[in-house]
């Protein structure tokens, strides 16, 4: 087991190199570098020019990138050329709020994806069902951002109900933070729900066409007893691996919801750190973004073996 | 259309009141300031830094104005009053003697003086990754008279250097506190300031926090509130619906789209405050089509001004003749914009050897105005038979092309100076290499004049300087000027005591809640 | 997740039914939903074809006096911040979104495919570099790398094609590698190899029509997120230039008035919502009635 772990993070790393060196080269492809963005107002070259001389900024691509690499090795990082702070301690920072509004969106999904799913494998093809596709059908067709601002046009704005901008973390203030994460984790969530129902209601017909339920059918068990003893288990299977994915791209991946409503995490630094050419800092956050996803992937996979004895790792 | 009438109206209105808006009537006001209370305010970024000397953003400005001070001031006419230096004087042109106020105390405790004052402007024109050092060049020496005796020596004499000295330049930090802290004042500006109030916390991403400072030295008026919280936020439009929402209790900017709606709801209160900016484009002298000045002044007469400042900016913004703004003293009002002629723009045309019209590109940026300015200018001037092409970019990449000189037409905003040097002198001055001077004109009676108005200290005479380099400038074009933006600022109704200066700046001193 | 990302990570695999009843049923209820995804798609190339006879006004006309009209006789859906025709935007709007989905799949696909068939082909060396490229290409956030290639690629529509077609190439360089590995083994290909048929005769022959299945399904399903992640990126601001507007670019212009004038936002909004949702019955459809074990 623990070989085969090894195994897979050491075929990652040539995975890791070509992220890099690729974000690496187009960012310097780009037209713009962090000095003309930090100075906008200013048009003093010769301190312009000393800053780039500082930051290295005047060397060949290839040089700085290996440069870059030697830090790398070392356990370094960098450091944001905006804020001058060393890049972990940037992504540190962002991800509470990231991985908080992932997991609140989560959990808004499964709830109501698991209901609507079973409800629709249950009541095969009757309206129920019908409403059930319809509805993950249409959260899957949402414009995101449509949705973001239909959200906060109808509880922020008219309603008054929640906080439309803003991130109080619920961990240090309770019920308000947890307030202000509710529209964007909707958002977020009721796409997710969609996905999830889908999935879970595909596998769950699969399952229920199984030889074995049938059996448990003719024995005289309830619907409901079928898919909760036999059933469910075997379906969560591809809902598990849709949930693996999702969170490793939840996290660098929700900019527009963050942008609409003003939250401070990882997909939105990474964004703004490409709009500034921060280099170091999309550097660092994408590389810790690639491993993240990764790991998040190898984890799914081990938790699939782990599931379901037939797909072990080999 | 705004009648020069109107326009000198508002800006009597917006830059004669002394208070601007907000109080119901000085004298009626039954309920005087009280103390107490903490002010959220929204912007639409987080400041970059907390030390002035390194500083390169707008928003961090905002900031610096409640928690440092600068040796001069500001008044609502864009005069210079006395900050932390009470008189000023200059016995020759190249000399400026500060008397500086006795009794100020940084908010570590140790005092300010003129030591103090000579190590600001040494770092200022020393410490590598300074931006001050522009502002401060003409800075030969700064000489320590006595402890309340600041004598400056300047390279050449220097009308603007005043007016420079009331933002960053001459923003006074605590020489202990650089010492001691070092890179990390750019985090912690923690009793390195004079001002009203002094910093807290920053939380990065989330918010920025000062609160009153209990022995600040001016014993008029505030400061009355006991904490100011600064939070960005990114999106107009969630911005705005914090502030309508209660959220916050003051925001920075309002959309000119929403202004008329935002006027019409009674929670909240809209201060114009004109600014000093202007927003032009300027043209690429260095390349075709535009190192033809006939072409440029086609483009320039087919271009309807007051349609795009009707239309795009909804009047909340005047018609520009010229780089200089409205509410400068240097502003000639008896040049007019130039007014959009379909029949000299043939001329034009024909005399830049292309009668039946030409195609150019227009460099700008990616935001929701400008797309739309861009949009209306390209109908316009399809009008008139010119083909322009929009390229939308992001703002790293608008300024690369702009230094670059990499454009044919590109957009420049500049957010505005209070001498009327700071619009004018290092863009249309020959500068080789890289400089805001993006056009790239070089023309000796221009550069002769921009001289001459550095020389002269005597405002009238600047006054006619500045008039006759805005006459030169529409006929020359390196930029075609549209708009002097007007500001708008929003507040809650609790808000008192707001009093609005043309620097866009949001002082708080004197503001207090209900 | 965001559309913006979801519309990056393809759909997920088709369900094997395996029992004809439950199959059969399916098959029916799909049945009905896809002839009204069919006919929507159709009147959406129709309408993109047909751009200029359909649209009551010219698209880029400015009416600066009747900016924000409300919809009415005039102006069915009203006009927008400039007082453009609002429906006419968005019946030209219909080129730039179909365009913009099937190019960036078609490209993806192509690139895809032919990658795919290098790597499941020469195995060994080439097999590893090409498929660490395409993990490499997943493992960044869709939406960063589409905006970086964009940022590189200069402002404007091909920028964004390109970017999309990069972010979709692995899904189908998978699809063809694993096309290509099945079918490698089996033994009319042995056979054919040991008579001394070329690498390519056996391509065209055997793989490429049985891959060319799974690949139409593939395709038809991610134009559908094509579409939308072409709107996600116009809010970020990139994409077609002005004044041209795709439905994604007008939704983001027309933010800003969402209080004031809401069908500046919603016309294009409804649009694109129900392209998709049609894409999604076709694409649908086209993957239950191809799947072989759905089939008898």
């Amino acid at each position: 087991m623990a070989e085969v772990v090894l195994r897979r993070l050491l075929a990652t790393v040539p995975v890791l190199l070509l992220v890099t060196a690729g974000v690496f080269a187009l960012l310097h492809l780009t037209p713009g570098d962090p000095v003309d963005a930090m100075m906008a107002e200013s048009a003093d070259a010769s301190t312009k020019e000393s800053l780039r001389r500082e930051l290295g900024l005047d060397r060949p691509i290839a040089v700085q990138y290996a440069a870059w690499m030697g830090r790398l090795l070392r356990g370094d990082l960098g450091r944001s050329i905006r804020n001058g702070e060393p890049v972990l301690e940037n992504v540190s920072r962002r991800i509470r709020p990231s991985l908080q509004l992932a997991l609140l969106a989560m959990a808004i999904a499964l709830t109501i994806a698991f209901p609507v799913a079973i409800a629709s494998a249950v009541r095969h093809n009757t309206g129920v069902d019908r409403l059930g596709t319809t509805f993950a059908l249409f959260g899957i067709c949402m414009p995101n951002f449509l949705l973001a601002l239909l959200l906060i046009f109808v509880f922020g704005v008219t309603l008054r109900w929640l906080p439309i901008s803003g991130y109080l973390d619920p961990l240090e203030e309770g019920w308000s933070g947890l307030r202000s994460l509710i529209l964007p984790a909707v958002t977020l969530g009721l796409a997710l729900a969609a996905v999830i129902t889908r999935t879970l209601r595909s596998s769950l017909l699969e399952a229920l066409a199984e030889d074995y339920v049938r059996t448990a059918r003719a024995k005289g068990l309830s619907e409901w007893v079928v898919i909760r003893g036999h059933v469910l288990k075997n379906a969560l299977i591809p809902v598990v691996t849709v949930l693996g994915l999702q969170l490793g791209t939840l996290i660098g991946g929700a900019v527009i919801t963050e942008y609409v409503f003003a939250l401070p995490g990882v997909g939105r630094l990474v964004v703004d750190a490409v709009f500034a050419r921060d280099y170091p800092l999309v550097q660092g956050v994408i590389l810790l973004i690639a491993l993240g996803f990764i790991v998040s992937n190898l984890l799914v996979d081990l938790l699939y073996g782990y599931i379901d004895p037939r797909i072990r790792l080999r | 259309m705004v009648t020069r009438r109107d326009f000198v109206k508002s800006c009597a209105v917006a830059s004669g009141a002394a208070v601007v808006g907000l109080r119901p009537g000085a004298a009626a006001a039954a309920d005087g300031p009280k103390k107490g209370g903490t002010l959220r305010v929204g912007f639409y970024i987080e400041a970059a830094t907390m030390d002035p000397h390194l500083s390169g953003s707008k928003v961090d400005r905002q900031v610096y104005h409640n928690i440092y001070e600068p040796l001069v001031t500001l008044d609502t006419r864009l005069g210079i009053k006395p900050g932390l230096a009470e008189s000023w004087s200059q016995p020759d042109p190249k000399t400026l003697v500060f008397k500086l106020r006795r009794g100020v105390k940084f908010h570590d405790g140790t005092d300010f003086n003129a030591e103090a004052a000579k190590f600001n402007f040494d770092r200022m024109k020393t410490e590598p990754k300074s931006i001050r050092k522009g502002e401060v060049a003409n800075i030969d020496t700064v000489e320590v008279v006595d402890a309340a005796t600041l004598k400056v020596n300047l390279k050449k004499a220097d009308a603007s250097l005043l007016a420079t000295l009331t933002d960053r330049a001459g923003m006074m930090i605590s020489p202990k506190v650089v010492q001691e802290r070092g890179v990390e004042l750019g985090r912690n500006a923690r009793g390195a300031g004079t001002g009203p109030f002094e910093f807290v916390e920053w939380v990065k991403d989330d918010h920025l926090l000062i609160k009153r400072n209990e022995s600040y030295w001016n014993k008029q008026g505030g400061p009355y509130l006991e904490r100011v919280r600064y939070r960005p936020i990114p999106d107009d439009t969630v911005k705005l619906q914090s502030l309508q929402g209660g959220e916050i209790d003051v925001i920075d900017y309002v959309q000119p789209r929403d202004v008329a709606a935002v006027k019409t709801d009674k929670n909240v209160m809209v201060v114009d405050v004109p600014s000093l900016a202007d927003f032009a484009y300027q043209l690429n002298h260095g390349r075709p089509p535009f190192n033809v000045k006939a072409l440029r002044q086609a483009v320039a007469y087919a271009i309807d001004l007051e349609q795009i400042v009707k239309g795009v900016w909804l009047n909340v913004g005047y018609p520009a003749n010229g780089p200089i703004p409205p509410t400068s003293w240097a502003y000639d009002k008896a040049i007019p914009p130039i007014k959009r002629d379909l029949a000299k723009v043939k001329a034009r045309l024909a005399e830049g050897g292309k009668p039946g019209g030409f195609e150019f590109t227009m460099t700008t940026n990616n935001i929701p105005l400008s797309v739309q300015e861009a949009e209306v200018i390209q109908a316009q001037l399809r009008e008139a038979g010119i083909t322009m092409k929009i390229r939308l970019v992001d703002a790293s990449t608008l300024i690369s092309d702009g230094n670059a000189k990499n454009f044919e037409m590109i957009s420049f905003q500049w957010s505005g100076r209070p001498d009327p040097d700071g619009n004018v002198y290092q863009f249309f001055k020959t500068t080789p290499g890289t400089s805001f001077n993006w056009s790239g004109i070089s023309h000796p009676q221009l550069d002769a004049l921009l001289d001459r108005s550095r020389e002269v200290s005597a405002q009238a005479e600047r006054k006619k300087i500045f008039s006759e380099v805005t006459k030169i400038l529409q006929d020359e074009l390196p930029m075609i000027f549209i708009v002097h933006p007007i500001e708008p600022k929003a507040f809650s109704q609790r808000v008192q005591g707001y009093e609005a200066i043309p620097d866009g700046m949001m002082r708080f001193k004197d503001v207090w809640l209900k | 997740m965001d559309t913006s990302t979801r519309a990056f990570v393809f759909a997920e695999p088709a369900p094997a039914v395996n029992d004809r009843r439950w199959g059969a049923l399916r098959r029916a209820a799909r049945a009905r939903l896809a002839p009204f995804g069919a006919a929507v798609l159709l009147a959406a190339i129709v309408v993109a074809l047909a751009a200029p006879l359909l649209s009551p006004y010219d698209p880029l006309a400015q009416d600066l006096g009747n900016v924000l009209a409300r919809p009415g006789r005039v102006h069915w859906l009203g006009t927008d911040n400039v007082g453009r025709d609002v429906l006419s935007r968005v019946i030209w709007g219909t080129r730039v979104s179909l365009v913009a989905g099937f190019v960036s799949v078609a490209i993806a696909a192509a690139a895809g495919g032919v990658l795919g068939m290098l790597a499941g082909y020469a195995g060994g060396r080439a097999d590893g570099v090409v498929m660490r490229l395409m993990d490499a290409v997943l493992s960044l956030p869709p939406l960063v790398l589409a905006l970086a290639l964009g940022a590189v690629l200069g402002a404007g529509l091909t920028g964004v094609l390109l970017a999309l077609g990069v972010v979709y190439t692995p899904a189908f360089a998978r699809l063809m590698r694993g096309q290509v590995l099945s079918v490698k083994t089996r033994d009319y290909v042995e056979a054919a190899r040991a008579l001394g048929a070329s690498g390519w005769w056996i391509a065209r022959r055997h793989v490429l029509p049985n891959a060319a299945t799974p690949i139409v399904v593939q395709a038809s399903l991610s134009v559908a997120f094509a579409i939308l992640a072409e709107a996600s990126l116009s809010f970020l601001g990139l994409g077609i230039q002005p004044p041209a507007a795709s439905w994604g670019s007008m939704i983001n212009a027309g933010r800003g008035y969402l209080q004031q004038a809401p069908w500046i936002v919603f016309g294009p909004g409804a649009a694109l919502f129900v392209t998709v949702v049609a894409l999604n019955f076709v694409g649908d459809a086209i993957r239950d009635g191809l799947d072989p074990r759905l089939r008898g």
